[in-house]
């Protein structure tokens, strides 16, 4: 169970891009964020990991208090926390593997991690999760040399080897095209049907929202607008979430 | 804003401006032309003319190559004053081939001119003509007509010239002799003396640089990451914290000096013992250092038992690390002798000195035999090196393994103090810092009169923070939720700067040290065990104890500090600092620290080195991708694995390519660090510059060219590669 209690964050330049938000996620859901560009999606995913400093409110999971966990804890917690990014984020000079096994530093000996040093079951671990989504065979490439789609995969991987019990993913389809896109989020949901993983995912389109999702949660300048499932959307509340001008584009 | 055409003063104004512009600029210019000493007279006059002649012509034929001669020579005698019963009788040519001369008169006076005829000596060769009074030396003979004292034979061997004879008092009745002498080139040309030297101290420049180069790349990478801003911004520190890790530095230097050193200084003897022993112990260590660091991950609890077990940890590892570098020193020191005694079984030495190779084999088991006792050298240097510096190590381990014990045992209990104690405890904890930061300082400033300026500095950078916080609490914008500062509170912390540097400045008398050079005096104030405290650093650290206090008094331990920006800062100021001082200069302060050689020259330019690396790595560390640094925070992976995995990849080639870059830049510093003394080719250059060798200084400027535009290459097509 994640609970957000009156989350708000004030950048330093003075911008409120969250604004009193309180949800409350129960574990195995599937939940898509979406809202206009700028309206706090990133900020608030980047909130619940603490990769951003909330300034004022709570994040309550499995009866932690992420915000006032001390730096250690707090790497406790994000083990356990997958994130993966619009912009995949992976090393590209290093080989996939080696992209895969770093999801697994939080848990390994430190000093031997320093020397690139992985025991032989760490690897296996790593060759299962490039198994899992699919591009086993590109293990030992640099990951430079693989398409957007597959880097995407192996952004998944590297959540894996966490363990996460949940799922943070911002935007993870933003840059791909439309067939990748929908490759990708059936990975996402096999991990929620498959592992139980509660997902996190914001989105830019309703009509993956609507295919994926169990639940919608819109923002709009900071603020909760809307949270509910995704067909109770309809036009009207669309254009509140959107604004007025706004169409509704369908992605296949 | 309106879209007509602009008032007609707007258009004066500015050609106007363009005007004053271009006087400015004109004034500059013609200024710096002036100041600059340019002036075409000079460079006119024909005696400067014909020295450059000569000294372009001297650089541009450089004696590379040496040809070796052996001599003919063939004489007459030649009767000073003829005597009255005449000339006496002239030698005819001889029958054999043998070299011979004949000349025109047998007698004569001076300044008669005489013509001699030289045969059957070897031709097209260069030839003098000398004049061996009666048991005098031997004079070289001017031909008439020429330039030279050297002429040539032709190409059958012959030659006629014309000398005078020369004045020499009371030879009068003497027999003196005439003598030609011809040279006979002796062998094949071959590399002269000066091209030998030339080499060697060539070679000498290369690995000169190599060696400042190496020694450069680790701290200039370690500095790259404290100087890079996106790496450092993040890092924020409560000044609770931060004050408890400064206060304690001092004691950690102390307890680390008095406890750790002893450990260190056994490990070495340790270490310098049998090899057996060492290697032993040298496993065992690491074992227990595999076993200690494996232990805590499992437990995963963050209470009381898992803080008690990380302080255990701390001091373990500084013990361990001590030691390490304890039997590391130590084996250098018995390594150096270990591979001295196998280099010299290889190569014996002989009274003349190192045996000479009598064949291949030989030389080989020779060559490995020279590697091993330099190794051993090195070694033993390294080792020695460390034996030196135990005593600051341990110091410096003991230092940061107490602060960091301190912030893990009073991070918890800091964070939940209430407001008063805060600001109680910021207000002395403030002061201590404070006290000590500036007795720092102080004794610093107490070892050069200029350096009596970095107290009132740093005081006034306290001073900023004590106005600032204060002007917060006056008008109560302290719980502000936006931070940045207004306007008038930097205003504010400006006036504070302005103010307390002023205080500072007069109070410590430091006027007197800036105008007139004068130290501050050495009063003591009291004896501490034998530790001096005088009365100038004990009136600084009153003055930061006041500060200090007052700070933190007013911040309260709670607040937020930004180390990262303080650690970037310091950093780059250093770097920027160390990076314009020339490495001539450094070279100059060096020689006089270890004398004159390359050893001087290695040191100025791996400091110089350092600063720059430092400062072009850190720049590659901040244009990298931030995006894996923020994937792998977000796996809960810690600090410096975030590093080795999110940023080492990134930056590597870059730093290949730079540190190739600095290779080429020190070749070329290395080749001019000998004009202070620093070794290399450029103390040669120098000397033969002086003795006004041009023809020798040609092939230093030679091979240097040579040398230079070799590793330019090398080192672009290297760079092309990674970049
Ligand atoms: N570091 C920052 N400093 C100041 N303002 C920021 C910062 N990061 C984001 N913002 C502002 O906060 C608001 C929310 O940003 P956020 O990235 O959360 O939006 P988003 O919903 O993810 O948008 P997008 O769909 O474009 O990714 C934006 O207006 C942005 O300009
Ligand atoms: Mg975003």
């Amino acid at each position: 169970m994640l609970i957000i209690e009156n989350l708000t964050k004030i950048y330093d330049n003075g911008f409120k891009a969250l604004d009193n938000i309180s949800l409350e996620i129960p574990d195995g859901q599937f939940v898509a964020i979406i809202g206009l560009s700028g309206s706090g999606k990133s900020t608030l995913l980047r909130c619940i990991n603490r990769l951003i400093d909330p300034t004022e409110g709570r994040i309550i999971w499995n009866d932690i208090d992420i915000t006032a966990a001390t730096d250690d804890e707090l790497r406790q917690i994000r083990r356990r926390i997958g994130m993966i990014f619009q912009q995949f984020n992976l090393v590209k000079r290093s080989s996939v593997i080696t992209n895969v096994l770093s999801g697994r530093l939080g848990y390994v000996n430190p000093v031997f991690s320093l020397f690139n040093y992985f025991p032989g079951k760490e690897k296996e671990r790593a060759l299962a999760a490039l198994d899992r989504v699919g591009i086993r065979e590109k293990a030992y490439n640099r990951a430079s040399a693989l398409s957007g789609g597959q880097q995407q995969r192996v952004g998944i991987a590297r959540t894996l080897m966490q363990e996460p019990e949940l799922m943070l993913a911002d935007e993870p389809v933003a840059s791909l095209d439309p067939a990748t896109s929908h490759s990708v989020m059936k990975y996402l949901q096999l991990l929620n049907e498959e592992d139980g993983l509660t997902i996190l995912c914001s989105l830019h389109f309703l009509s993956l929202a609507r295919a994926y999702s169990h639940r919608v949660i819109a923002l709009k300048d900071g603020k909760l607008e809307f949270d509910g499932p995704a067909q109770a959307i309809d036009d009207e509340r669309f254009k509140m979430i959107y604004g007025e001008e706004a169409v509704q584009v369908e992605i296949h | 804003m309106n879209d007509s055409t602009p008032p007609k003063t707007n258009n004066a104004l500015r050609t106007l401006l363009i005007i004053v512009v271009i006087t400015i600029v004109l004034a500059i210019y013609s200024y710096g032309w002036t100041v600059t000493d340019i002036n075409l007279d000079k460079p006119q006059e024909a005696q400067r003319q014909q020295n450059l002649g000569e000294a372009l012509r001297d650089l541009l034929s450089p004696n590379i190559f040496q040809q070796d001669y052996t001599f003919q020579a063939a004489t007459l005698p030649f009767v000073m004053t003829c005597p009255a019963e005449g000339a006496p009788a002239a030698v005819s040519a001889p029958a054999d081939a043998a070299p011979y001369i004949l000349i025109s008169a047998t007698c004569g006076v001076a300044n008669d001119v005489v013509t001699v005829q030289g045969f059957n000596f070897h031709p097209e060769t260069f030839a003098r003509i000398e004049w061996i009074p009666d048991g005098g030396e031997a004079r070289v003979r001017q031909p008439i007509g020429r330039g030279e004292d050297n002429f040539f034979t032709d190409a059958l061997g012959r030659f006629e010239v014309q000398i005078e004879v020369p004045q020499i008092r009371g030879s009068s009745g003497q027999t003196h002799i005439i003598q030609a002498r011809v040279a006979v080139p002796a062998g094949l040309p071959h590399f002269s003396n000066t091209t030998g030297v030339v080499l060697e101290k060539m070679v000498e420049t290369i690995f000169l640089a190599l060696i400042a180069t190496t020694l450069s790349i680790l701290p200039s990478a370690i500095l790259s990451f404290f100087a890079a801003h996106n790496l450092m911004k993040p890092i924020r520190m409560t000044l609770g914290n931060l004050l408890v890790s400064f206060a304690l530095l001092p004691v950690g230097w102390l307890l680390g000096s008095a406890l750790l050193s002893p450990i260190g200084t056994f490990a070495l003897n340790l270490g310098q013992g049998t090899l057996f022993g060492a290697g032993s112990t040298a496993l065992a260590l690491g074992f227990a250092m595999v076993a200690a660091v494996r232990k805590p991950r499992v437990v995963e609890t963050t209470g009381w038992e898992a803080r008690l077990r990380s302080v255990l940890l701390a001091v373990l590892v500084a013990i361990i690390v001590t030691a390490v570098v304890g039997l590391l020193g130590g084996l250098g020191l018995s390594g150096d002798m270990f591979f001295h005694n196998l280099g010299s079984t290889l190569r014996p030495q002989t009274a003349e000195g190192p045996a000479v190779a009598a064949n291949f084999g030989q030389w080989l088991v020779y060559a490995l035999g020279d590697v091993l006792t330099s190794f051993g050298n090195m070694i033993g240097t390294l080792g020695q090196l460390l034996q030196l510096l135990m005593l600051p190590i341990a110091g410096v381990i003991g230092a940061v393994t107490l602060s960091s014990i301190g912030t893990t045992l009073t991070l918890d209990a800091l964070k939940h103090v209430d407001r008063v104690t805060s600001h109680m405890l910021g207000g002395t904890l403030g002061a201590i810092c404070g006290a000590i930061l500036l007795g720092i300082t102080a004794s610093i400033g107490m070892q050069a009169a200029w350096l009596g300026l970095l107290t009132p500095l740093v005081a006034a950078g306290l001073g900023g923070g004590v106005f600032s916080l204060a002007y917060q609490r006056l008008t109560g914008s302290k719980q502000r939720k936006i931070p940045g500062e207004s306007t008038s509170q930097r205003l504010s912390s400006w006036v504070g700067i302005a103010l307390v540097f002023l205080a500072t400045f007069v109070l410590l008398n430091v006027e007197r040290a800036v105008v007139e050079g004068v130290l501050p005096t050495q009063t003591e104030l009291l004896n501490l065990f034998g530790m001096p405290i005088y009365f100038y650093v004990a009136e600084a650290m009153l003055i930061g104890a006041v500060l200090g206090g007052v700070a933190g008094a007013l911040a309260g331990t709670r607040a937020a500090f930004p180390f990262g920006d303080m650690l970037y800062t310091t950093t780059r100021t250093i770097l920027n600092g160390l990076r314009s001082i020339e490495p001539l200069i450094m070279g100059l302060v060096f020689v006089i620290w270890v004398g004159i050689g390359p050893f001087a020259g290695v040191l100025a330019l791996t400091l110089h080195s350092i600063a720059s690396l430092g400062k072009l790595y850190s720049e590659q560390i901040e244009s990298i991708d931030s995006g894996p640094i923020e994937a792998l925070q977000s796996t809960g992976a810690n600090q410096l694995q975030t590093i080795m995995y999110a940023v080492v990849p990134q930056i590597i080639p870059p730093y290949i390519a730079f540190t190739m870059y600095r290779w080429d830049i020190n070749v070329r510093m290395s080749t001019i660090i000998g004009f202070v003394g620093g070794g290399g080719v450029g103390f040669l250059l120098q000397q033969q510059i002086n003795l006004l060798r041009y023809r020798e200084a040609g092939v230093a400027v030679l091979a240097i060219a040579i040398v230079v535009s070799i590793l330019d290459y090398a080192s672009a097509s290297i760079r092309q590669r990674y970049i």
